[in-house]
C-alpha cells in the first residue's frame, strides 16, 4: 500500500490508495555518515567493521617492524615471527603445560572468588545493615595495590601455587564484590516489594533480587575476569617456574623479544576467547533477554 | 472504635489472622506518616474505613499522601501515628491477602506469564495440578490465553500490567491494591485497562483500593471516590458516586454521557483547582 504519494501535486484529501495505481517510488534517505549518531548496523557489517579494526591494528605493527632500523628490528619482530614463535614453542618446548598451569590458576582463584564474592554482594545488596558493617572494609582493600601484597605473600606461602592464587583473589575478589552489590541495588525496588506482597519471605525475596541481578553480575564477572589476567602475570613474573608470565620472563633474561611479546598476544587471545565463553553463557543462562516483541 | 496503638500481638503479624467480627475489610485510623523527622507530613490524623465489596477511588495532587496510603494498606511502610487495620486486625507487614499492581511492570522477566501467575500460589504451597489449573482461568480471565509461554519481554505494556493483575489476583487476596496501575500506559490501552477491570471485579466480587491521579479513571472506577488535600494529606472529600445508583458502566462511553457523571467530573476539577491555586507542581 502506498503511503501519500511521492512527488507532484500533494493529495488535496486525506486517502489511501489500493490497488488502483503503480506504487510510489521508493524513497532514498540521505547518505549516511559513517560517523552517524543513532545509527544502525547490520549483523554482518558489525563483524565486518570488527574484523576490520584488527587487520589495521597488525598492519600498523607490521609497518613499525619493517620501518625500524635493521639493527633494531629484533626489538620489535614482525607478526610473522611472533605467530613462527608462538607456533615452536607450542610443538617444541611444551607450552600448552604453561598455558594450561596459567589457566588453571585463572579460572581455579577466580571461581573461588566468585564463590564468595557473588553471595557476599547479594547478601549485602539486601539487606541494609549487612551493607553498613562490611561494605566500608570490603571497599577500603580495593585501595590496597594487590601488586603490592606479592613480596608478603611470597614470605607467607613461599613460591607456591597457594601464594600465587592469593595474590589473584585479591586482585578481582574486591573489585568483584563492590561490582556485585552496585548490581543488586540496582534490582528495580518495585520487584522486590511485588514480591512481598505476594507473601515471599526473605529466602525468596533474595531468590528473586538474585534471579534480578543475576545477568548484570555475570556481566560484572566477564569484565572482572579481564583484570584477573593482569595479576596473572605479575604473579608469575615474581617466582614462577612455569606458566605463561614465567615464560615471558625467562626469555626476557636473553632478550628474547619474539617470545615476549608471543606471551603477550597469547594472553589476549585467551582473553577474547574468555570473553567470547561467557557471552555465550550469558545467552544460555538467560535466554528471556533475547527475546523480543 | 478500637485503638490499635498497643498490644500488637504475635497472631497479628500476618494481618489475616482473627479477623474481628463486624469491622471493615480496611480502616484507616487517625493516620499519621511523617518523613525526613517530621518535616514532610504525607498523611495527618487521616481516618476512614473502605467498605467490603466496593471499589475506592483516592485521589488528589501530587504528593497529597494517596500513594502513601496505599503502601500503609499494603503493609510496605508503617505510619508514624494511628494504624491500618484488616478486618481490625493492625496491618504489620506485606501479605498475600493484601494484593498490590505497581504502576513499574513487576512480572518477573525471567518466568512465563504462566510460571509469573504460579509463582505466588507455589509460595502459597499449592499442589503443581491446582497452580495449572488457577493459572489457566486468570490467564483468560485478563485475555491473555495465548501468551502463557511468552516472557515478558514479548509482552506489550499493556499485556505486562495485565499479568501483574492475573498473578495478583491468582492468590485471591481479600484486598485488591491498584497504584496507578495504568499510569504507563498509552491512552487506549488504559481505556481498555479499565474495562478489563470492572468486568474483573463484577466476575470475582473483590474489594479494591485504587490509587490515580486521572479524574475520568477514578470516576469510571470508583463506587466511591477519597479526595485527599495537598500536603498535609488530609480528607478533602469523601464522594460517593451515587449517580451510578449502584451500578457499574461496562463501557466507558456510557458513563461518559451521563449528567451525573458530567456534574461529578466537574465538582472533582473544581476540588483540584482549589488544590494547586498559587503553587507550582
Amino acid at each position: 500500500m502506498a503511503q501519500g504519494q511521492a512527488g507532484g501535486t500533494p493529495p488535496s484529501d486525506a486517502a489511501s490508495h489500493q490497488g488502483d495505481a503503480a506504487p510510489a517510488p521508493v524513497f532514498r534517505p540521505p547518505r549516511q555518515p559513517f560517523l552517524e549518531v543513532l545509527g544502525s548496523l547490520t549483523q554482518r557489517r558489525t563483524v565486518v567493521l570488527g574484523v576490520a579494526g584488527v587487520i589495521i591494528f597488525f598492519a600498523v605493527w607490521e609497518v613499525a617492524h619493517y620501518t625500524t632500523p635493521e639493527e633494531k628490528q629484533r626489538f620489535l619482530p614482525a607478526v610473522e615471527q611472533v605467530v613462527a614463535e608462538i607456533a615452536y614453542l607450542f610443538a617444541e618446548k611444551n607450552f600448552i603445560a604453561d598455558v594450561g598451569t596459567s589457566l588453571y590458576r585463572i579460572y581455579a582463584s577466580f571461581f573461588v572468588a566468585s564463590l564468595i564474592a557473588v553471595p557476599l554482594g547479594v547478601f549485602m545488596g539486601c539487606f541494609v545493615k549487612a551493607r553498613a558493617l562490611i561494605s566500608p572494609t570490603t571497599g577500603g582493600w580495593r585501595y590496597l595495590p594487590a601488586a603490592s601484597f606479592a613480596p608478603l605473600l611470597l614470605v607467607w606461602f613461599g613460591p607456591t601455587d597457594f601464594a600465587k592464587m592469593a595474590l589473584l583473589f585479591l586482585g578481582c575478589f574486591f573489585f568483584l564484590v563492590a561490582l556485585i552489590l552496585d548490581n543488586t541495588l540496582a534490582v528495580q525496588r518495585e520487584l522486590i516489594e511485588s514480591g512481598l506482597t505476594m507473601g515471599a519471605k526473605r529466602r525468596q525475596v533474595v531468590g528473586i533480587t538474585f534471579r534480578a541481578a543475576a545477568p548484570a553480575i555475570l556481566d560484572s564477572m566477564r569484565n572482572m575476569i579481564a583484570v584477573a589476567w593482569t595479576y596473572l602475570v605479575i604473579a608469575e613474573i615474581i617466582v614462577a617456574t612455569d606458566g605463561i608470565g614465567a615464560v615471558m620472563m625467562r626469555a626476557a633474561r636473553f632478550l628474547h623479544v619474539d617470545i615476549m611479546m608471543g606471551g603477550i598476544l597469547t594472553i589476549g587471545v585467551l582473553g577474547v576467547l574468555t570473553d567470547i565463553s561467557f557471552r555465550i553463557a550469558s545467552r544460555l543462562l538467560f535466554p528471556y533477554l533475547r527475546v523480543r516483541r | 472504635m478500637a485503638v490499635f496503638g498497643l498490644g500488637r500481638t504475635a497472631a497479628a503479624q500476618t494481618g489475616a489472622n482473627a479477623p474481628v467480627p463486624g469491622t471493615p475489610p480496611l480502616r484507616a485510623n487517625r493516620v499519621t506518616k511523617s518523613y525526613l523527622k517530621g518535616s514532610v507530613i504525607a498523611l495527618d490524623d487521616v481516618s476512614f474505613d473502605v467498605h467490603a465489596n466496593q471499589v475506592t477511588a483516592m485521589i488528589g495532587p501530587s504528593g497529597c499522601g494517596k500513594t502513601t496510603m496505599l503502601r500503609l494498606m499494603a503493609g510496605l511502610e508503617y505510619p508514624s501515628r494511628g494504624d491500618v487495620t484488616m478486618f481490625g486486625q493492625p496491618i504489620m507487614g506485606p501479605g498475600p491477602e493484601r494484593g498490590m499492581v505497581f504502576q513499574a511492570y513487576t512480572s518477573f522477566p525471567w518466568l512465563t506469564t504462566r510460571a509469573n501467575i504460579e509463582y505466588g500460589l507455589k509460595l502459597q504451597g499449592l499442589a503443581k495440578a491446582e497452580r495449572r489449573e488457577r493459572a489457566e482461568h486468570f490467564l483468560e480471565l485478563v485475555h491473555l490465553e495465548g501468551f502463557a509461554n511468552a516472557y515478558p519481554a514479548e509482552l506489550s505494556g499493556g499485556m505486562k500490567q495485565r499479568v501483574s493483575i492475573a498473578r495478583t489476583l491468582a492468590q485471591n487476596p481479600a484486598l485488591l491494591l491498584l497504584d496507578e496501575p495504568f499510569g504507563a500506559l498509552d491512552a487506549q490501552v488504559t481505556w481498555e485497562m479499565e474495562e478489563m477491570i470492572i468486568e474483573i471485579i463484577e466476575r470475582e466480587n473483590k474489594t479494591v483500593v485504587v490509587v490515580t491521579h486521572d479524574i475520568q479513571e477514578a470516576i469510571y472506577l470508583a463506587d466511591r471516590i477519597i479526595f485527599y488535600t495537598r500536603q498535609p494529606g488530609r480528607i478533602k472529600a469523601d464522594l460517593p458516586m451515587a449517580f451510578k445508583e449502584g451500578r457499574r458502566f461496562r463501557k466507558k462511553e456510557e458513563m461518559l454521557v451521563h449528567p451525573g457523571y458530567v456534574d461529578m467530573e466537574r465538582r472533582l476539577y473544581a476540588m483540584m483547582r482549589e488544590e494547586i491555586r498559587g503553587r507550582v507542581s
